[in-house]
């Protein structure tokens, strides 16, 4: 049964979600500000947090940056309509998905099943062929999720993992966005969801360039991206 | 200022001629008065410089005489007749004059006077002019006959000092007319701020120290737009914070209602759906009032959110995400593009919304069987998006008001063809973010025309 944290400060809203959640299969932790939302999600070993953003004391952002250093539980921000700047501050975080809200409860159920799906992919190493991808100065391990680039070991957060591998699968060449939304978010690209673009903007940080200084993954406008090799 | 012309100055003008014509009358009568109260004087006082002068006069009646004789000397008084303010009479010995004008008792009482000191063989006694035949002249001159109606008839005497007392008094007046209007182009141009919806300006402290009436009207008009200014701005304040506020219970409802229906299992589908619609159209408003509000308060996109795209790429999509909607009316749309290699920079989110409103906006009034057309064209240093449409077009007193949050051109039909009156007012606040215009006209063959402006670089 997977094991949910719900942070977020509407008590009622938080009652709700958990009995609907519950009904689908899912244990749930309840927190109602971002202290006991951080220390619940350090101590509790959870599949996936759903982080509202407004939240009393620390807000869901800060909770998201304190977290990430320490752990790479999944994390699915709820943000406010019409304050789409949070969200991409949640993405530059590593935060993996995010919803506005309010939201219908069915798309809700869909995006915490596609997340955990992927995370669960991710850990699984359920890739069949090979375990091990290596590409120039990056090789990474589909099974014990280790990446390593130049020697150094580099943390990902499963959705950044996952977007990663199926670039090297095909290294070389252009994956579409549509595509690579299907494949590694579990889910249709929107119209204006920036959310690939910022997990990729994430990954080219924390990997730097290639070797011969040139960039590692290329922006095809308007098609998707390209994982360049040497 | 271009275009406008001296009618804006009405009352600057008015003000200018009135006074110039005012000092131009007073000057001229000054100079006359005083010139006759001088010459008045002079005559009592038989003053030197004035017999020096008037000797000059008998040495030329003289000359005149001895060259030409009696016609001569009568060619030469007639012309100083003309070109003298007060009048030199030529009187016989029996005091009659050569022109035969009137001789008055005064003048006669001093050609007597001056007779007499002649026989008397005074130094000082006037020197008659002698002709040829003997018969002697005296020049006298009538200081009495220099009247009003002799000035007006020779205008060439005082035509100098009039014009310099003209020209001295339409500077003064200028300076004085522009005193009073520069204060008052200053009002229009706060008001025409005022009038666009900018009502943070203020004027008084622009106008110094003066006081006076137009500065007073200068503060009423500074505390007006500090009113009014207050008062949208609290208008919009409110509408944002109840829009803000309604979010959190609208979230819960919304997880009842999904609760409600995995409770509920098959039971009353049709009413969840319809429930659920419902609070999606109450989201969309809240999400438009609130983007609306935001772009309105000029609060702009952060940097992650301004991306660099192909304009021509977007409004095709546009098109295309909306011929479904169109074809339920038995509508198209067409599309029409210049060539656009070149990225456009700017928020794609933003006009994607806009552009979304404005074709929404045309497929909505388009009768069924309509057409729609939809050209983007590259003109001087900017994009031209126009949207076409053959609905019924708009009360020309709507025109510019549609663009308005809550307008709408047409009340009666705004239930059944849906829309909040946001869409409008959306398109134009985003396109105006990017730096450029948008406007509607009713077009000469019938229908709708929404043309936005969007400049190619700012």
């Amino acid at each position: 049964m997977p094991h949910l944290l719900l942070a977020d400060d509407d008590h009622d809203f938080c009652a709700l979600l958990e009995r609907y959640l519950k009904i689908e299969g899912f244990d749930i932790a309840l927190a109602h500000d971002g202290e006991t939302a951080l220390a619940l999600a350090l101590s509790g070993n959870f599949d996936l947090i759903v982080l509202d953003i407004m939240m009393p004391g620390i807000s869901g952002l800060e909770v998201l940056r304190r977290l990430r250093p320490l752990c790479r539980t999944p994390v699915l921000m709820l943000t406010a309509l019409g304050e789409d700047a949070d969200s991409l501050r949640g993405f530059e975080l590593g935060a993996d998905d995010y919803l506005g809200k309010p939201c219908n409860l069915k798309v809700l159920l869909a995006r915490i099943r596609a997340v955990l799906r992927r995370s669960e992919q991710v850990a699984a190493g359920c890739v069949d062929d090979g375990v091990q991808i290596c590409v120039d100065d990056l090789s990474v391990n589909t099974h014990s999720l280790a990446v390593k680039c130049r020697e150094r070991p580099v943390d990902l957060t499963s959705t950044e993992f996952a977007i990663l591998e199926s670039l090297l699968r095909s290294a070389g060449q252009v994956v579409a966005k549509a595509a690579l939304s299907e494949k590694a978010l579990r889910r249709p690209l929107g119209r204006f969801d920036r959310s690939l673009d910022m997990h990729i903007s994430n990954l080219r940080q924390k990997l730097g360039p290639l070797p011969n200084g040139n960039e590692r993954i290329k922006t095809i406008r308007g098609v998707g991206y390209q994982y360049l090799t040497e | 200022m271009r275009g406008r012309n001296f009618s804006m100055y009405r009352l600057f003008w008015k003000l200018f001629l009135s006074f110039w014509l005012a000092l131009v009358v007073f000057a001229g009568g000054a100079v006359f008065a005083v010139s006759a109260y001088l010459d008045h004087a002079k005559a009592k006082q038989e003053l030197r410089g004035r017999e020096d002068g008037f000797r000059g006069m008998v040495v030329a009646a003289q000359l005149a005489a001895d060259e030409k004789g009696y016609p001569g000397l009568l060619d030469w008084l007639r012309e100083r007749d003309e070109d003298q303010l007060v009048p030199l009479l030529l009187l016989d010995r029996d005091g009659r004059d050569a022109l035969g004008r009137e001789v008055s008792a005064g003048v006669l009482a001093r050609l007597q006077r001056h007779q007499q000191s002649a026989r008397e063989g005074q130094p000082d006694a006037r020197i008659p002019i002698t002709l040829a035949d003997g018969r002697h002249y005296w020049l006298m001159p009538d200081l009495q006959g220099a009247s009003l109606s002799r000035l007006v008839a020779r205008p060439k005497v005082i035509a100098l000092q009039v014009l310099l007392a003209a020209l001295s008094g339409g500077a003064v007046c200028f300076v004085l007319a522009w005193y009073l209007i520069a204060p008052i182009e200053r009002l229009r141009k706060t008001a025409a701020l005022y009038g666009a919806g900018d009502f943070r300006h203020r004027v008084g402290p622009s106008l110094g120290r003066r006081r006076d009436e137009i500065v007073d009207l200068a503060y009423a008009m500074d505390s007006m737009a500090e009113r009014i200014g207050n008062l949208i701005q609290s208008q919009h304040t409110l509408l944002r914070d109840v829009s803000h506020e309604l979010r959190s219970p609208l979230a819960r409802a919304q997880a009842a209602v999904g609760v409600a229906r995995q409770q509920a299992g098959e039971v009353a589908d049709a009413e969840f759906d319809r429930i659920e619609m419902e609070m999606d159209r109450l989201n969309e408003l809240i999400g438009q009032i609130l983007s609306y509000y935001r772009l309105d308060a000029g609060q702009r996109p952060t940097a992650a959110e301004i991306q660099e795209f192909r304009l021509d790429e977007l409004v095709a999509e546009v098109v295309e995400e909306n011929q479904a909607l169109a074809a339920e009316k038995q509508c198209a749309i067409g599309f029409r593009s210049a060539p656009a290699p070149s990225p456009f920079a700017g928020s794609e989110a933003l006009l994607y919304s806009a552009f979304t409103n404005v074709v929404h906006n045309a497929v909505r009034h388009s009768p069924p069987g309509g057409r729609i057309e939809v050209a983007l064209d590259r003109a001087e240093g900017e994009w031209k998006i126009e949207i076409d449409d053959q609905g019924p077009g708009i009360d020309p007193g709507l025109l510019e008001r549609v663009f308005e949050p809550f307008v709408r051109a047409d009340a009666s039909r705004a239930k059944n063809t849906g829309g909040f009156g946001l869409g409008l007012a959306i398109a134009k606040r985003a396109v105006e973010y990017h730096g450029g215009h948008i406007a509607a006209r009713n077009r000469a063959g019938g229908g709708l025309a929404m043309v936005m402006h969007l400049p190619v670089a700012r």
